[in-house]
């Protein structure tokens, strides 16, 4: 009795798992989906977001190169809750991540450091918390950061001063610490973008103090 | 049918020997008094609504045999006294509410031969106590929050037969020799749990019939042993971290029907002697890594009924006797490196109903025999190099529902894919077909979605696609349609995508697609040959995202009702012949990171209120039309604007000062204008073309020739050469941003908030002052640039001191 219903649970299930990626779009989609199964989205923003589909390049607030890869993700102003997950770092073509103006909330995942095409990282004004991940130095192509307005805490990780091609980084109004780096792209940036960080000390000062002094 | 509390009085019954009540509504508690049936042997309350906790009275039913109360919403722990009922043999728990550790007292119970558990909230490490139930033939613990070691060792419960401790949280690693050598355990199931390590520990289990490792953390590789387990017929590893290839001793599990491996790190090829698992049903290998060819021996496991290899690195060609595979129900062989044509005989396996050839390089045409697939409800082909026309047999294929061939070189007409009237996806996207959009189609009355871009179809947009109720997106886009937007599509109004760009379609825009379409997000029909104004119905379709009417002849204002696209991304409605300014209302737009109106007729001014479209992004094309008077000091606000495109107008006037606030910029044009003036420093760095064909001057450009009144003062020494100049400025940035980030340090040393200019100009020249202490004690790394900040300082001072701070606070503000 039970043991043959046991049997027939196991087949049933081995049948689900195996027919569904016959139907599951390619990787990218499915992180997206991932992704879209963390948030709250009261507008219905992500309603055309159908994982039966080829690849997510006719979703709305997704787009794809001429190689049907996901080039943007807009989801700025969009009233989404949620958290931002690891799968993210899977979208490896992602140029443009503008989540701007949400109520994303947690930690900055560290796998966002795996978008090695990305060029603009737009998370500002949201609730995010924790610290800058370090692994956001490996963004080399990166041009524009901006993460103000958050809960950002911890110091800004010397790792980022390697980013060459950064041009535009704001922090401004989240709770960093410490000191600000001073070599690579930071020598331009100007002072706004750092302000209102209660506890973000000036420049730093190599042998006189380290840089998450104060944290 | 027998409902409501199980009555008290029921405790009077005290010669009851059995009392089964299962199968009822019953609720409410099990009645303590029940203990007073000291004879009772049978139990059996399962599957009624019963709560509350297990009565401790219950200890006095010593003789008890038979304990079945699953499947009802019992709470609490359960009793330890139940290891005093030394006549138990069945106790049957499952599917409660039932919480705390399984209690080690329960291994007293030597009588017991079924021991259910599963479905409850026990917690806690499984008593190792239970090994001593030698009598047990089932034990079923799943679906717990079970934690702790695999204590369950079939070496002592030599009578078990089943052990299911599935979907619980156990660690570590399967014990070695996990059996003893007559164990009769014949079905072992521990999938969804956290267990690590390798699998060998139970090559000793020789009766296992099933064993479910999956969704565990086991690594290491499938051993060679496995054909120990000779019995086997249900192997699940999947969702582990196996490496490794699959051992050719995998070929001596005959009675193998399922295998299922995958999701884990497999290599290699699928050994030869898998061809003498004549019994596999099942063989799930995708997600690994394996490679090499798919064997011929393959077609031997006449059996089968789903092959999924999704996602290996498979090449070759698929085997030409896949027909010998006459069960075949699914096949999957999406993501591989498969080459060649697709085998005749494939249209042998008249059971597939699923085929997914997708995102290989397969080769050659569809065959002819593919018209025997009448089963066939799903085929994709999509990304591969397929090619020819498609066998009018297709039109036998009456089941057909998904159909997608997009990304191949297919051509001919599409007709043969439309004998089915179930289809609902119909993509054919970027292939070479040609011929009319056939009528048959359109009896397809549930199709959500169909894209034929990127063909050679020709003729008009049939008018029974009105038809389609259910149409979500139609993209006809690329081919070489003609006439006018038939009226009927007015019919699909859930459409949200409708992509007809790239045709020769004229007449009007019809104001009904922006009336009756309004689920539409993106509506693209550019390059056609429309003509006329741009409906005032647009501001009804606000659900838009992205809008392209570009290359048409459209001609009037651009309306202000776009002003309730409010969700607009893109906007482009370059090269047409739009005349009229470009509406200020175009600022509701807040979304819009993409707009462009080039190559138009537009006239006025730059509205000064583009600047509240603060999301620009990618471009503001505003090139090619007659737009005149001043860039609009406003412009400045667009801090995320990485292009800009103003060329071919009549602008004039000086560049606002605000344009060095677009820091993202990164290509500029502003040529062929009438601008004058000098160009802004922080604008120098762009090249000479972005400003050619006016009036300016100042780097990119020649130097200007009058001493400018407002501007500029550092160049008041034109005797000096262009090259000393250019040395002067470099150095002087040089020292701005060090004196900058000193006047910081300065500002936050003392608790200052950060400063304003101007108080980073006292500040800058007090550290400048006793500037080499500095830069030895605190700038340490910044060693080679302090040398330049000091020969920059011995310029200025011999040139003009003033132009220095001048130009710092040009570029600090």
């Amino acid at each position: 009795m039970a043991s043959s219903s046991l049997l027939i649970s196991l087949a049933s299930c081995l049948l689900f798992l195996a027919v569904s990626p016959a139907l599951a779009s390619n990787s990218e989609g499915e992180a997206l989906c991932a992704f879209k199964s963390r948030l709250s989205d009261p507008n219905n923003v992500l309603q055309s977001w159908d994982q039966s589909l080829v690849n997510p390049c006719t979703w709305f607030h997704i787009t794809c190169d001429s190689q049907n890869r996901v080039i943007r993700l807009d989801l700025g102003n969009s009233n989404i809750t949620g958290t931002l997950g690891p799968e993210l770092g899977r979208l490896q073509h992602l140029q443009y991540l503008e989540l701007y103006r949400n109520s994303f909330m947690g930690k900055i995942p560290e796998e966002l450091g795996n978008l090695k095409n990305l060029v603009s990282m737009d998370l500002y004004e949201n609730q995010l918390e924790g610290e800058i991940p370090k692994s956001l130095s490996k963004l080399k192509s990166l041009r524009f950061m901006r993460l103000n307005n958050n809960k950002l805490t911890g110091s800004i990780p010397r790792e980022l001063v390697t980013l060459s091609n950064l041009k535009v980084l704001d922090f401004s109004n989240n709770d960093l610490c410490g000191t600000i780096p001073v070599d690579g792209p930071f020598s331009t940036f100007p002072p706004e973008s750092f302000e209102n960080n209660k506890r973000l000390n000036g420049p730093e000062l190599l042998g006189l103090a380290s840089y998450d002094f104060g944290c | 049918m027998l409902y409501g509390e199980i009555p008290p009085t029921l405790g009077n019954c005290t010669s009851l020997e059995t009392l089964g009540l299962a199968y009822c509504r019953l609720n409410g508690t099990i009645p303590p008094q029940l203990g007073n049936l000291r004879q009772l042997k049978l139990l059996t309350f399962q599957n009624n609504s019963l709560s509350g906790p297990i009565p401790d009275q219950l200890a006095q039913c010593t003789r008890i045999q038979v304990i079945s109360l699953n499947d009802n919403m019992l709470e609490g722990e359960i009793p330890s006294f139940i290891g005093e009922f030394s006549a138990l043999k069945t106790l049957n728990l499952a599917n409660n509410c039932l919480k705390g550790e399984i209690p080690a007292d329960i291994g007293n119970v030597r009588s017991l031969n079924h021991l259910y558990l599963f479905g409850n909230r026990l917690t806690g490490n499984i008593p190792y106590e239970l090994n001593q139930l030698s009598q047990l033939q089932i034990l079923d613990a799943s679906s717990n929050n079970l934690s702790g070691p695999m204590n369950i060792s079939p070496d002592h419960l030599i009578s078990l037969e089943f052990l299911v401790i599935s979907s619980n949280f156990l660690q570590g690693e399967i014990p070695k020799d996990f059996c003893s050598r007559n164990s009769s355990l014949r079905n072992l199931f521990l999938a969804g749990n956290q267990l690590t390590g390798t699998i060998n520990g139970l090559l000793s289990c020789t009766s296992l019939q099933s064993l479910d490792l999956s969704n565990n953390s086991l690594t290491g590789s499938i051993p060679h042993a496995i054909d120990q387990l000779t019995e086997l017929v249900n192997l699940a590893l999947h969702n582990n971290s196996l490496t490794g290839p699959i051992p050719h001793q995998i070929g001596n599990l005959t009675n193998l029907e399922i295998l299922s491996l995958y999701h884990n790190h497999l290599t290699d090829s699928i050994p030869v002697e898998i061809g003498k698992l004549k019994r596999l049903a099942l063989l799930f290998l995708y997600e690994n890594q394996m490679s090499g060819t798919i064997p011929a021996e393959l077609t031997n496991c006449t059996s089968l009924q789903e092959v999924d290899f999704f996602g290996n690195h498979f090449s070759g060609t698929i085997p030409d006797q896949i027909g010998n595979l006459k069960n075949l129900i699914v096949l999957q062989l999406r993501e591989n490196d498969l080459s060649g044509p697709i085998p005749p005989s494939l249209g042998y396996c008249n059971s597939l109903q699923q085929l997914a050839l997708a995102d290989n390089s397969l080769t050659g045409s569809l065959p002819d025999t593919f018209g025997f697939l009448t089963e066939l409800n799903l085929i994709t082909l999509y990304n591969n190099s397929l090619a020819g026309d498609l066998p009018r047999s297709l039109l036998g294929l009456k089941n057909l529902s998904i159909i997608n061939l997009s990304h191949n070189k297919f051509s001919g007409t599409v007709e043969p894919l439309t004998g089915s009237d179930l289809l609902t996806v119909f993509d054919l996207t970027n292939n070479s077909f040609s011929g009319q959009i056939p009528l048959e189609l359109f009896k397809s009355r549930n199709l959500t979605r169909i894209r034929l871009g990127h063909n050679q179809l020709t003729g008009p947009i049939p008018s029974q696609v009105g038809l389609l109720h259910q149409l979500v997106s139609l993209d006809l886009s690329d081919n070489d349609l003609t006439g006018e937007m038939p009226l009927s599509l007015s019919n699909c109004k859930g459409l949200t995508h409708l992509l007809l760009n790239g045709n020769r379609l004229s007449g009007y825009i019809p104001s009904w697609v922006f009336r009756d379409l309004v689920s539409l997000g993106e509506l693209d029909l550019s390059s056609n040959n429309f003509s006329g104004d741009i409906p005032k119905e647009i501001g009804n379709c606000s659900a838009l995202i992205k809008l392209s009417l570009y290359n048409n002849k459209l001609t009037g204002p651009i309306p202000v009702e776009i002003r309730k696209l409010t969700l607009l991304n893109v906007l482009n409605l370059q090269k047409n012949k739009l005349s009229g300014p470009v509406p200020p209302e175009i600022q509701q737009c807040k979304k819009l990171y993409e707009l462009r109106l080039s190559e138009n007729l537009l006239t006025g001014p730059i509205p000064s209120e583009l600047s509240s479209l603060t999301e620009l992004q990618v471009i503001l094309d505003l090139s090619y039309n007659d737009l005149s008077g001043q860039i609009p000091d406003t412009l400045g606000n667009l801090l995320k604007l990485e292009r800009l495109n103003l060329s071919f107008n009549q602008l004039q006037g000086a560049l606002p000062d605000s344009l060095v606030r677009l820091t993202s910029l990164h290509r500029l044009n502003l040529s062929s204008n009438l601008l004058q003036g000098e160009i802004p420093l922080a604008l120098s760095s762009f090249p000479q073309n972005s400003f050619s064909g006016n009036n300016l001057c100042g780097v990119p450009m020649g130097p200007c020739s009058d001493p400018p009144v407002s501007k500029g003062k550092h160049l008041s020494k034109a005797e000096v050469e262009g090259i000393i100049v250019a040395i002067v400025l470099v150095s002087a940035i040089v020292c701005v941003a060090l004196m900058y980030i000193m006047a910081r340090i300065w500002s936050n040393w003392r608790e200052v908030s950060v400063s304003t200019s101007d108080c980073e100009e006292s500040n800058s020249k007090r550290w400048v002052g006793n500037g080499d202490k500095i830069q030895a004690s605190k700038y340490r790394k910044l060693g080679p640039t302090s040398t330049r900040v000091g020969s920059s300082e011995e310029k200025h001072s011999w040139g003009s001191d003033t132009s220095v701070l001048r130009m710092k606070n040009d570029a600090a503000c």
